[in-house]
């Protein structure tokens, strides 16, 4: 399968008259994209706001970060099952808005994560502080229940990501990227004498506010099955997880998946990369030895010589990362692990929730315990009501002059368990 | 201008080896030995004082005055910093450097550091209390530990957040600290699995908590019938040292047979062992391998016999990796021969 | 056997499943499960199912099996890690859970044990 991404870069967003893309700006228009969202009547109310990198900007609760694509040329459509059809995606041309992301926000449920602040400190720990971003805050009707709101600010989302999405079907590419997994056999024929590598994906899957959807599919109920890593630009998998901040994975790395690129980076060189295995996180415990062992079985099928597993989520989580070594370990194929940490506040306590002497390659995001000061920020956007309302409504407090000592787990992305940042701990 | 007081043993002093250990601990004023090294990398920031030399076997064996005496030394100097060796694989050096910098830590609160080989006993008992940064193996390692050693210092001195155990040198001390990395972890996850493939060497950046634990045995049921055989790393050998166990970083064992032997001599055995002071073991083995007491005890009838093979290495700085691989071989064949419980020595 | 401190699963469930009502923290739980484990029982849910930290939510559902056996240690390992991860979070902040939050954390604790039921 192979698909061609072609990235126009974003320098600047604006609202205007007219939705385009000229010259490196997005221009948006404000009420065609409230009109879009009001379409669901579950909202009561929606605006749109922009935060800009190096803005005195604050934006809470985060829900999910997407990133407007399009498909150019190929089969289907982005966001498969979800808002589009279900026909396979992932071959053909894709067009990117990098450098822009759609921002949803709601207080779906009490606690409040979910901070990326524009600039200062917290701005560094995030990635999506040096994107322009269309930040959605939608108002729910009154008696909404938590499960039909979540779902309709979700597919918000996806609306309008599509929407602007939509801006860059016929524009020139600055610059294109292309990718291309062979068949199995192809594979074989093409690199045999270099070591091959799978990508072991785990996908968050517990229940509301926790849950993930492949093709539209609940990855809960879903069995350990492979995927081509294209088709999870063209947004295959898509984030239905809210919690936690730091470690879930948006829709946005979904779609930018750090481990497949790298992988993809070294393919043919290096190593050849045969294919992707996605497995769920269920909090059953029969489930989860159910989905290592077909983890481990897929793998061996695949006669790769290593994978890279990649978990979301903290916890339970850990367990899964673990079956999933133990048993991969034991057939003999080697693995490296990436995850991140809950060290305690003073870094001393246990990393991970489980252990084992099996798991000697690891790749750290970081402690999410880790304390840090958030100073005022100059605008807010999301729900300001509650941010006023309770000192320590955060994870830590909130101060009276607007600042916020919190763990670093209730930065957006913080500690992302794909690896998509440089954050680290020893 | 900083002030510093240092910390080193004899022989980094230059005033002897293994023989000159036993001196009590001794001000001098100013540099001494490796201090040049640690001034030239301070320049103008930092001044190293004062220099306390002291013989390892003095430090450890006489510990507690060791320690009050050292401690009231560097009281009258007021320093800003105290430094301890560095030590690389000495052991008792390790364990000197350790327990003179923690207590200088702990009873004059003023930042500490010292410097020593992972594998240094010292380092394990050490490094959760105090910062040790991790130098090689010998002492042919000083100008990479002093490279590593002089700007941590400098930091602990003027009281700056230290980083994690990788940026700044130190042996990991179970305190995780957050910070960036020059690529992202997508990217390292790559390349440590292709190094892993390849069967190169790599660094696991959260290692899995030690699971080395050895759950003890049940109690011997009726020591009178027990076969009890000794096992020491305290190096005794017969006479020669025959398979030329190296006096330290042992590469191998020695299995001896004491079928008849009733207690050794100094004519018949001695210590291969190079980290401690050999005259007492040569003069009469069984202080580190106790057969005479043993034949006695058999005679008495209090143990069944005295197994008629002993096995001997020599534990000053023997990799782990080492100890382990020997342990491993010595265990199969205790067991084979029917034995019921060891007594394991060392120094 | 469900071992919850959270009303509403045990008013949902009470009638039809096998539910021990813990009035009590989150740790309770977490012991009165440990407790049970030692006794033969086997988990049957992860016990920090969730990313809800336990520094964010005082309400915690678990299911065991309703016989006991011989003793499960991958069991007891798993509690004993669990009451470990739970004392290293710091708990101050849920002293401002307001009732709408603890509706809210009820609903996310109801929601994941049942992702597990529907089995």
């Amino acid at each position: 399968m192979k698909l061609e991404l072609g990235y126009i870069f974003i320098k600047d967003i604006q609202f205007s008259d007219v939705s385009k893309v000229e010259n490196g700006t997005l221009y948006v228009n404000k009420e065609e994209v409230k009109a879009l969202i009001l379409e669901d009547q579950n909202f009561k109310k929606a605006d749109v706001e922009l935060a800009k990198p190096g803005e005195s900007v604050r934006i809470m609760p985060v829900k999910d970060v997407i990133e407007p694509r399009v498909k150019v040329e190929g089969p289907g459509g982005i966001f498969p099952g979800m808002i589009n059809k279900v026909e396979t995606v992932g071959s053909g041309k894709t067009n990117v808005l990098k450098g822009a992301a759609v921002l949803t926000t709601g207080k779906i449920v009490g606690f409040q994560e979910g901070i990326i602040d524009m600039t200062g400190p917290g701005a560094d720990y995030t990635p999506f502080s040096k994107l322009n971003n269309l930040v959605l805050v939608c108002e729910p009707i009154d008696s909404l229940k938590q499960h039909e709101h979540e779902k309709a600010l979700r597919f918000a989302g996806y609306k309008v990501a599509l929407y602007l999405g939509a801006l860059a079907k016929n524009l020139t590419p600055d610059e294109v990227e292309v990718f291309e997994t062979p068949t199995l056999v192809e594979g074989l024929k093409m690199y045999p004498g270099l070591p091959r590598v799978a990508y072991v994906f785990m996908l968050q899957s517990q229940g509301l506010l926790h849950d993930t959807y492949v093709y539209g599919v609940d990855a809960k109920q879903s069995l350990t099955t492979m995927i081509y890593p294209t088709e999870v630009m063209d947004g295959a998998i898509v984030s239905g997880n809210c919690v936690s901040a730091c470690d879930k994975n948006t829709t946005y790395h979904h779609l930018n998946n750090p481990i497949i690129h790298d992988l993809f980076a070294e393919h043919g060189k290096t190593l050849n990369f045969v294919g992707v295995i996605i497995t769920n996180e269920n909090v059953y415990l029969a489930d989860k030895e159910r989905s290592s062992y077909w983890s481990a079985k897929l793998v061996e099928f695949l006669g790769v010589d290593g994978v890279i597993v990649s978990e979301e989520g903290f916890g339970n989580p850990d367990t899964d990362l673990i079956m999933n070594c133990k048993k991969i370990e034991a057939k003999g194929i080697k693995t490296v692990l990436v995850t991140d940490e809950y060290a305690g506040r003073d870094g001393t306590s246990q990393s991970l929730a489980d252990a084992d002497a099996s798991a000697n390659a690891v790749v750290s995001a970081g402690n999410a315990n880790e304390v840090i000061e958030l100073p005022p920020m100059e605008k807010l956007i999301g729900h300001v009501k509650v941010a006023d309302v309770i000192a320590g409504g955060f994870d830590g407090s909130l101060h009276k002059d607007g600042s916020i000592t919190a763990e670093l787990q209730v930065i957006t992305g913080a500690t992302n368990e794909m690896g998509f940042n440089k954050l680290s701990a020893r | 201008m900083m002030k510093i007081v240092h910390y080193i043993n004899q022989f980094f002093a230059n005033v002897g080896g293994e023989e000159m250990a036993h001196i009590p601990a001794e001000v001098r004023e100013g540099i001494v030995g490796p201090g040049l090294a640690f001034q030239q990398a301070f320049k103008d920031e930092a001044e190293i004082v004062a220099t306390i030399v002291c013989g390892d076997s003095y430090f450890n064996e006489n510990m507690d005055e060791a320690k009050k005496t050292i401690i009231e030394m560097v009281k009258k100097y007021n320093p800003d910093l105290f430094i301890a060796g560095p030590a690389f694989n000495a052991g008792r050096y390790g364990v000197a450097c350790g327990t003179i910098a923690k207590a200088v830590k702990d009873e004059l609160n003023i930042p500490v550091l010292t410097g020593m080989y992972v594998e240094n006993p010292g380092a394990d008992m050490f490094k959760n209390n105090i910062y040790i940064v991790s130098t090689k193996n010998s002492a042919a390692g000083m100008r990479d530990a002093v490279k590593k050693m002089a700007p941590l210092a400098l930091k602990l001195g003027k009281g700056e957040k230290i980083g994690a155990s990788s940026e700044e040198g130190y042996i990991p001390n179970g305190v995780r600290v957050n910070f960036y990395e020059k690529e992202r972890g997508s990217k390292r996850a790559v390349k440590m699995l292709l190094a892993k493939l390849s069967g190169k060497e790599f660094q696991t950046e959260f290692p899995m908590p030690d699971f080395d634990r050895v759950t003890a045995n049940p109690a011997v049921k009726d020591i009178t019938k027990a076969k009890i055989a000794l096992v020491t790393s305290g190096g005794i050998v017969p006479k020669g040292n025959p398979d030329h166990i190296e006096s330290s970083s042992a590469s191998k064992y020695g299995k001896y047979d004491i079928d008849g032997v009733t207690d050794l001599t100094e004519e018949t055995y001695e210590t291969a062992h190079g980290g401690y002071d050999p005259v007492y073991a040569n003069q009469d083995p069984d202080r580190v391998l106790p057969v005479d007491i043993m034949r006695e005890f058999e005679k008495e009838g209090k143990i069944g016999s005295l197994h008629r093979y002993f096995y001997t290495t020599v534990g000053n700085g023997t990799a782990v990796k080492s100890a382990k691989a020997f342990a491993e071989k010595y265990a199969k064949e205790l067991k084979a021969d029917g034995v019921d419980a060891v007594i394991l020595t060392s120094t | 056997m469900i071992i919850t401190n959270n009303d509403w699963v045990f008013n949902k469930y009470k009638n039809s499943l096998n539910v021990v009502y813990i009035d009590g923290t989150f740790k309770d739980v977490l012991i009165a499960v440990r407790d049970k484990l030692h006794m033969g029982h086997e988990l049957l849910t992860h016990p920090l199912g969730s990313s809800v930290k336990p520094s964010e939510t005082p309400y915690k559902s678990i299911m065991i099996t309703d016989n006991k056996n011989n003793i499960n240690f991958n069991s007891i390992y798993m509690i004993e890690n669990a009451i470990i991860t739970y004392d290293k979070f710091n708990k101050d902040k849920l002293k401002f859970i307001n009732e709408k939050i603890a509706e809210d954390l009820k609903l996310i604790d109801l929601t994941v044990l049942e992702s597990a039921l529907n089995i």
